[in-house]
């Protein structure tokens, strides 16, 4: 499971690489392909999320939160 | 755009006056360190002078733009700047992650003895390898008593799941403000940027409140190598995002003064994939500090 996360993560990061190559281009086209990269990227990253709370209420994944205060 | 030569700065001050506000700050902070009661005040007083360079330089810059000065090979160089802040932001990011499952994965395992690693186990008697760790295992040890290993788990659905979801609402928000430039909807790109911008500020102050509550419960950044790497990554997260609601505002400034126009408006391009970026670094902290 935290790989299938970290394989997501990495994607994302992907997108964000394929925004600087448009950024980097300029004129229509590299605008173009930076819009659509930050939006597959924002996509991404909320399903992501989605899936991260659904995966952690169900018990397909433990949190690794955690307070400060001793257990005893 | 009327130029066919390349824009050659005139003569300008404010390199020396960000070069007096860089050297004030670190005599500040130098001096902060030790203790000296006028540390502070000229710490902040460097910031401000930096503060005055960054706007009065990029107003400079904002004006050359607008009145027509740069050209092509311009906006180029323009595009490799931002294209190398980018990397440099990438690397910086990457170090202090790295940082942390070096710790996490490598170094803290084998002082507990993972990794059929013979002589680590002898530094600290009686460590055990533990994540979080939360104490410095010399100074511990030598005191004689036992490393604490004992933290309640809790759940991870409280504010940190909160600040994630509105981090990414705001990447959502800049994402609508995005099409909307792109599309020509003034109206519609400046509700957008104005939401992008509270959420971000929202962010904020989630941010101090938590680190009010982990203060509170002793989570310090002398909390051995967790409470450091913990501190230097959100802090240092806090502050991008900070700059980054620092820089839409002065876009959304400039959207009202009409700068941007539906092929150039490379300054919001940069500025929204900063704070994609930004939100990205969240989320990959919000996955390696809270969840996996």
């Amino acid at each position: 499971m935290s790989l299938f996360v970290i394989v997501i993560l990495a994607l994302i990061f992907g997108f964000l690489g394929s925004a600087v190559i448009g950024l980097l281009r300029g004129g229509k086209e590299g605008s173009d392909r930076m819009f659509k990269a930050l939006r597959m990227r924002i996509i991404l990253s909320v399903l992501l999320f989605a899936f991260l709370l659904f995966a952690g209420y169900v018990g397909w994944i433990e949190p690794n939160g955690f307070n400060l205060l001793p257990t005893q | 755009m009327s130029n066919e030569k390349y824009y050659v700065p005139h003569g300008t001050y404010w390199p020396i006056i960000g070069s007096i506000g860089i050297s004030t700050l670190f005599i500040g902070f130098a001096n902060q360190m030790h203790d000296v009661s006028w540390g502070w005040p000229v710490m902040v007083l460097g910031f401000a002078i930096i503060a005055f360079m960054m706007f009065g330089w990029l107003g400079t810059v904002v004006a050359e733009s607008v009145g027509g000065m740069y050209n092509s090979q311009v906006d180029k160089s323009f595009r490799w700047g931002m294209s190398w802040f980018i990397f440099s932001e990438v690397m910086f990011f990457a170090a202090f992650f790295g940082a942390l499952l070096y710790a996490r994965v490598l170094s803290v395992p084998w002082l507990g003895g993972e990794y059929n690693n013979i002589y680590t186990p002898e530094l600290w008697e009686g460590f055990k390898s533990t994540w979080p760790l939360l104490s410095t295992p010399g100074e511990i040890g030598q005191n004689g008593t036992t490393f604490s290993t004992n933290f309640k788990l809790v759940d991870t659905w409280g504010l940190p799941a909160l600040n994630t979801g509105l981090l990414l609402t705001s990447g959502v928000t800049l994402t609508y403000a995005h099409h909307a430039l792109r599309a020509g909807h003034r109206n519609a790109l400046m509700a957008w940027m104005i939401a992008t911008i509270a959420l971000g500020v929202v962010f904020l102050g989630f941010q101090i409140t938590e680190y009010g509550h982990a203060y509170h419960d002793g989570l310090k950044l002398t909390s051995g190598i967790y409470g450091s790497t913990f501190y230097l990554l959100t802090g240092f997260h806090g502050f991008h995002v900070t700059i980054g609601v620092i820089m839409l505002t002065v876009i959304l400034y400039r959207i009202q003064k009409g700068h941007f126009n539906l092929e150039n408006h490379f300054a919001f391009e940069g500025v929204a994939w900063y704070w994609h970026f930004v939100d990205v670094v969240w989320l990959g902290l919000f996955i390696f500090v809270y969840w996996i």
